[in-house]
């Protein structure tokens, strides 16, 4: 078989813990915000200190690790920009995510560091590409509008890396041109500040009744990939992004693991004919999500990529139960719980690699070892050690048929 | 300070003559966001335009993917032939024009942009093409007065018209209707939500997607003598929604600025007017509000949280600092609420109840239990 470069996957990290386990779970590379600079402005996001050992860990095995810097700032923010763009490259950060040419400028006066250019900044053809690149980027995230068909021509033409999203919420606007919370709730959307008005229902007036029609019709539902990966290998995409620095633990794990496997299946045999296919696609299902939609990616995204629905009105079929802080024969399986369970449920272990665990809860007890009958979030539990199990492993249940 | 317009009819371009007007936006509908004029007609408009001494600036300022980009590469040819500047938007536009012509181009730097930096670097892109740069109506007045002096091509804002707020290409009015608009047919709607106090938002959808727009117009006309001594090159009136019979008075007022003509004016126009963030920019104050409090406290001599607190047994702490934690540590612990605990490590036990000296970065410690902490309390050194 030729080889074949195959793209890397691109996980969120909102918190350093997030950043393990998205490695942990396969990521190539995370991306992560500073406590400034970036569009998660309400996420836990990264210290100083943080941020040191989030890259040295991930630089440990094997990936590689991107700081947002992906807000269209101010002046006096862009005053305070040189300083951390200095930190970053002092601590080996492996490029930094930009929407602003400003910060752009800024990067390339400060460090060596090298710049992709945030989706937010809506790069949608060649021409784009090309005016980015000679502005000193190294890596183009294309606007979620471009199929992979145009993003290959854009590689292409334009000689520059792209970075394409596969997974995950989706801005209806394009990226960077909605300004709905600025002049209606006084947040700026570019800095941090979306306040999600797409989500809302509106009452429209003036379509073909006399009555206003309800809707949710600028929601958009959620992007979801995984039968575009081999369009995505085709057309030489460099890296696919997995959206979602305010989401959980298990989406990070859940998400990184699935396209992970999915890729090295393809490295393995060349194609993606594989039986777990159906497994894939079930475990994308098993995180809370919108509905999901190939959005843009083969097709342009039509009437069916509207979500009109109320924000998370899908009640997820799983749930996370918690994560496992140690894992050995003398201390057994010690669970942070984050959703209680009782004695006798049924659980599932998400291995780093390969398949789900299936344990049953039949003996709990807490640390001072006596056994309880059902767990309570925010506790520390023990259950009987079995074999697989590693520490930082993820847990879920299922709570609905 | 010089005006620029619209002109979507040859009515429209006699309405300019003797406003002291001496350029023309023309908006072609496969071209511009909101055009309305089909090839023939701007070919037509512009050959009036230049009639009546007024220059063309062609707009240019739809968003692109690369398919659609090839189709509009392929039509520019037949515009470009009748205008005297392109105005841009998308910087692929921007970099095709600076390219393949030699046409003056109008950079319109209004979706962010909000620092020097960044309008600097679209000059430096451009090399020496740009003739002017368009500014983003989010940015306050002592910021444009300092662009306007800074930047070595003249600025043009936006003085009187709507406000957009949205756009996306995809057609989000014509599903609710259960069809699909026809190539240069144009839906227009009103939203408005429970969940937002503003009612009334205007909504478009054509050829080019949707687009919402702020329930009221954005108006500086009561600080154009002001703008205009500030530097600015060029004040921008669009009637395209609100209608042309107040153009006098919208000359008058920018010429002359009589305040008890300015209230009239307002009663008279069809919508209700703000100046947006003119006077003061504040859309980042409340982002600290935004963020948990608790998360915030990260730094320095940050050890780890309290994953469980059990009441006369222990507290479990998930060590985060590669310096991990010692029996006779001191500890201060910061509860979520913000009360702050001290103690000092006597008993350190491991998962397995093992007493230990020692709990590297990564593992749970087990230390004495203090009254008043409670799970998710952040723990530091005491130095």
């Amino acid at each position: 078989m030729k080889s074949i470069n195959l793209p890397e996957i691109l996980a969120p990290a909102g918190s350093l813990d997030k950043l393990k386990v998205a490695v942990l779970y396969g990521a190539n590379a995370v991306y992560v915000g500073g406590q400034k600079f970036g569009l998660r402005t309400a996420a836990e996001n990264f210290t100083l200190d943080e941020l040191r050992e989030g890259i040295s860990f991930a630089h440990e095995r094997g990936a590689k690790v991107y700081v947002v810097l992906n807000s269209f700032l101010h002046d006096k923010d862009l005053s305070e920009l040189p300083q951390f763009v200095s930190f970053l490259s002092e601590i080996g950060t492996d490029a930094v995510i930009v929407s602003d040419l400003g910060v752009v400028r800024t990067v390339k006066e400060f460090s060596n560091i090298p710049v992709h250019i945030s989706t937010q900044a809506s790069t949608l053809n060649s021409q784009s590409a090309k005016l980015w690149k000679k502005a000193g980027a190294d890596r183009i995230v294309l606007g979620r509008e471009v199929s992979v068909k145009e993003a290959g021509k854009i590689k292409r033409e334009a000689g520059i890396e792209i970075e394409m999203f596969i997974h995950g919420s989706m801005c209806m606007a394009y990226s960077g041109h909605c300004v709905i919370s600025n002049f209606t709730q006084g947040r700026d959307s570019n800095r941090g500040g979306c306040a999600h008005s797409c989500r809302f229902e509106y009452s429209i007036e003036g379509l073909d009744t006399p009555e206003k029609k309800k809707a949710y019709f600028m929601s958009s539902k959620d992007l979801e990939g995984l039968r575009v990966l081999p369009q995505f290998i085709e057309e030489g995409i460099d890296s696919l992004k997995i959206e979602g620095r305010m989401k959980s633990h298990l989406y990070a794990g859940t998400m990184t693991k699935v396209y992970s496997e999915a890729l090295d299946f393809f490295k393995e045999n060349g194609n993606f004919l594989s039986d777990d296919l159906l497994r894939w696609e079930s475990e994308l299902k098993k995180v809370s999500h919108r509905s999901y939609t190939e959005a843009s990616l083969v097709n342009k995204a039509g009437a069916d990529s509207i979500f009109n629905e109320r924000e998370n009105s899908a009640e997820a079929e799983w749930q996370m139960v918690g994560t496992v802080v140690e894992a050995n024969p003398e201390s057994g399986i010690v669970l942070e719980v984050r959703n209680a369970f009782n004695q006798g449920d049924h659980l599932e272990m998400i291995p780093f690699k390969g398949e789900n665990i299936q344990i049953t809860a039949n003996e709990i007890m807490d640390l001072s070892m006596r056994a309880i009958q059902r767990t309570k979030p925010t506790t520390l539990v023990r259950l009987p050690f079995v074999d697989g199990v590693k520490k930082m492993h993820l847990v879920r249940q299922r709570i609905k048929a | 300070m010089k005006l620029t317009t619209y002109a979507s009819s040859l009515h429209d371009l006699s309405l300019l003559k003797d406003k002291k007007i001496d350029e023309v936006i023309l908006a072609a509908r496969s071209f511009s966001r909101f055009g309305k004029l089909s090839h023939s007609e701007f070919i037509q408009m512009a050959k009036r335009s230049k009639e009546l001494g007024l220059r063309v600036l062609f707009e240019w300022d739809i968003l692109m993917t690369e398919d659609v980009f090839e189709t509009k590469v392929k039509e520019i040819s037949d515009y470009l032939p009748s205008v005297d500047a392109i105005r841009v938007q998308d910087p692929g536009a921007l970099w095709w024009v600076l390219e393949n012509t030699k046409c003056p181009i109008q950079f319109i730097a209004e979706n962010g942009n909000h620092n020097l930096k960044a309008l600097e670097g679209w000059i430096d892109i451009a090399q020496g093409r740009l003739e002017r740069l368009v500014l983003s109506i989010e940015l306050p007045k002592a910021t444009i007065q300092e662009y306007v002096e800074k930047l070595s091509v003249p600025c043009e804002l936006l003085g009187l018209g709507r406000i957009l707020l949205f756009y996306t290409p995809r057609s989000l009015l014509s599903p609710l209707n259960g069809e699909k608009l026809a190539l240069n047919e144009e839906l227009a709607a009103l939203g408005e939500s429970e969940e937002s106090p503003h009612k009334g938002f205007p909504l478009v959808e054509n050829q080019h997607g949707t687009f919402m727009f702020h329930i009221k117009e954005f108006c500086l006309l009561d600080y154009a003598k002001e703008l205009s001594e500030m530097g600015l090159g060029y004040f921008r009136i669009d009637q395209r929604w609100a209608g042309w019979e107040h153009l006098d008075l919208i000359t008058n007022l920018i010429m002359d600025y009589n305040e008890f003509q300015f209230e009239s004016f307002k009663q008279q126009y069809p919508q209700e007017l703000m100046r947006g963030f003119y006077l003061v920019n504040k859309t980042d104050v409340l982002f600290p509000k935004l963020k948990n409090a608790r998360l915030q406290h990260r730094e320095g001599n940050y050890l780890g949280e309290v994953l469980e607190a059990e009441k006369s047994s222990h507290l479990a702490i998930m060590v985060k600092n590669p310096n991990g934690l010692n029996v006779s540590d001191k500890l201060k612990i910061l509860h979520p609420k913000g009360e702050i605990f001290e103690t000092k490590i006597f008993s350190l036990r491991n998962l397995s109840l093992k007493e230990v000296e020692f709990i590297p970065s990564g593992d749970v410690a087990l230390i004495q239990f203090v009254g008043g902490v409670w799970v998710k309390s952040q723990v530091f050194y005491i130095d």
